[in-house]
């Protein structure tokens, strides 16, 4: 039963990713790309805390709370805290990342009023050839 | 209505291709979950609270273990939002003179709910060393705020209470300079930067504050916070447009 719980989580991650990569390369609006990256980073760092994860039944988090003889328990059924501290890192960077590409495709939409990529490229062009 | 249940067929399958391939994978490979973490992991749990003194093993990494990434994860943070600043200011709109905003009851409910936030925010970033959360958790719950109170009470109403884009940028070049400060000051004593308990002390007036991790968060806090309120600012459409568009027709 545990196996089947790990394959299932490790086959929806590989699913979410492929529909985050569908979304990045087939989908003409700019929004839906963005939409479909923060899927894709999020389906990583899910795959990330995955690594580090224990599938023991009381799941507790990497953190002492001051009662005696504790370490023993923690080393048996705390979740790695590595992967978690490396995705609280990614997550920052993504948020970051995710708000400039936010702001370009305002940019874009103000500057050639779709958020197509295609008609918005196609706008540009024409502005460049008329100059 | 054939939409709908062309949908719910795809859906179907798509659920059902899922379940056969994760059952057919875990009895054919025999799969097994893991049942311990890897060696690294067990050394952070085992040895945070003498190395660190927090007993919470995640901040301990983040801003001891790996201090000096994390700073400089800061730094891209800063980039980011500045880049993203600057291509928003290269057509900047008027800003609106509109007070509109929701019903009554949405305005008190969200009064309070702001309250609550903002509240649990603080608690998450100041407590970060000892439960799990941090600087950026609450940084991002207090911005959280900003964005709730902007549709609710208008852009405007959040402008006349001074909270303004120009002054959230000051707030968290301040934090970050805050930041900066607390990673380089071993530097004086001749430690390296990010030197955690050699250099502060573990507990002040008799509570643990885990040396200079408690700092660490408090100015992550303060500086995620107003960053991505910052955001939020730039990102709020100015209510007068969405007028005008309605005016027209």
């Amino acid at each position: 039963m545990e196996g089947f719980v790990y394959a299932l989580f490790i086959v929806v991650l590989v699913v979410n990713a492929l529909m985050g990569i569908y979304g990045i390369v087939f989908r003409r609006s700019l929004v839906k790309k963005l939409i479909s990256l923060t899927i894709l980073s999020d389906t990583v760092f899910v795959a990330i805390i995955l690594v580090g994860f224990v599938f023991k039944h009381p799941v507790v988090p990497p953190v002492y709370s001051g009662v005696e003889g504790e370490e023993k328990f923690l080393l048996e059924h705390a979740s790695d805290p590595l992967p978690q501290a490396l995705v609280l890192t990614g997550i920052v960077i993504g948020l970051a990342v995710n708000a400039l590409i936010a702001f370009g495709i305002i940019q874009i939409y103000r500057l050639t009023g779709t958020t197509d990529a295609k008609k918005a490229i196609r706008v540009l062009v024409e502005e460049v050839m008329e100059e | 209505m054939k939409a709908v249940s062309k949908r719910v067929v795809v859906l179907l399958s798509l659920l059902a291709v899922v379940v056969s391939t994760a059952l057919a994978v875990s009895l054919v490979a025999r799969l097994e979950a893991p049942a311990s973490i890897r060696d690294l992991g067990k050394y952070y749990i085992a040895n945070t609270r003498r190395d660190t003194s927090s007993p919470e093993a995640v901040t301990a990494i983040v801003w001891d273990y790996r201090g000096l990434d994390t700073i400089y994860e800061t730094l891209v943070l800063y980039m980011a939002i500045m880049g993203g600043l600057a291509i928003s200011t290269i057509a900047r709109k008027v800003a609106l003179k509109t007070r509109v905003g929701l019903t009554s009851i949405t305005r008190t409910g969200t009064r309070i709910i702001t309250l609550l936030i903002a509240t649990i925010a603080f608690s998450i970033a100041l407590h970060g060393h000892l439960t799990p959360g941090g600087g950026f958790p609450g940084g991002s719950a207090l911005a959280i705020t900003a964005m709730l109170i902007i549709p609710v009470y208008t852009l405007q109403s959040l402008l006349d209470y001074g909270v303004t884009s120009t002054r959230l940028v000051a707030t968290r070049g301040l934090a970050l300079t805050g930041l900066g400060l607390v990673a380089i000051l071993p530097v004086i004593r001749g430690l390296e930067a990010v030197t955690n308990l050699r250099f502060y002390p573990s507990h002040v007036a008799g509570m643990l504050i885990s040396g200079s991790l408690w700092f660490y968060n408090f100015f992550e806090f303060l500086a995620v916070a107003s960053g991505f309120a910052a955001v939020a600012l730039y990102l709020s459409i100015p209510e007068e447009l969405y007028r005008e568009e309605i005016e027209r027709g």
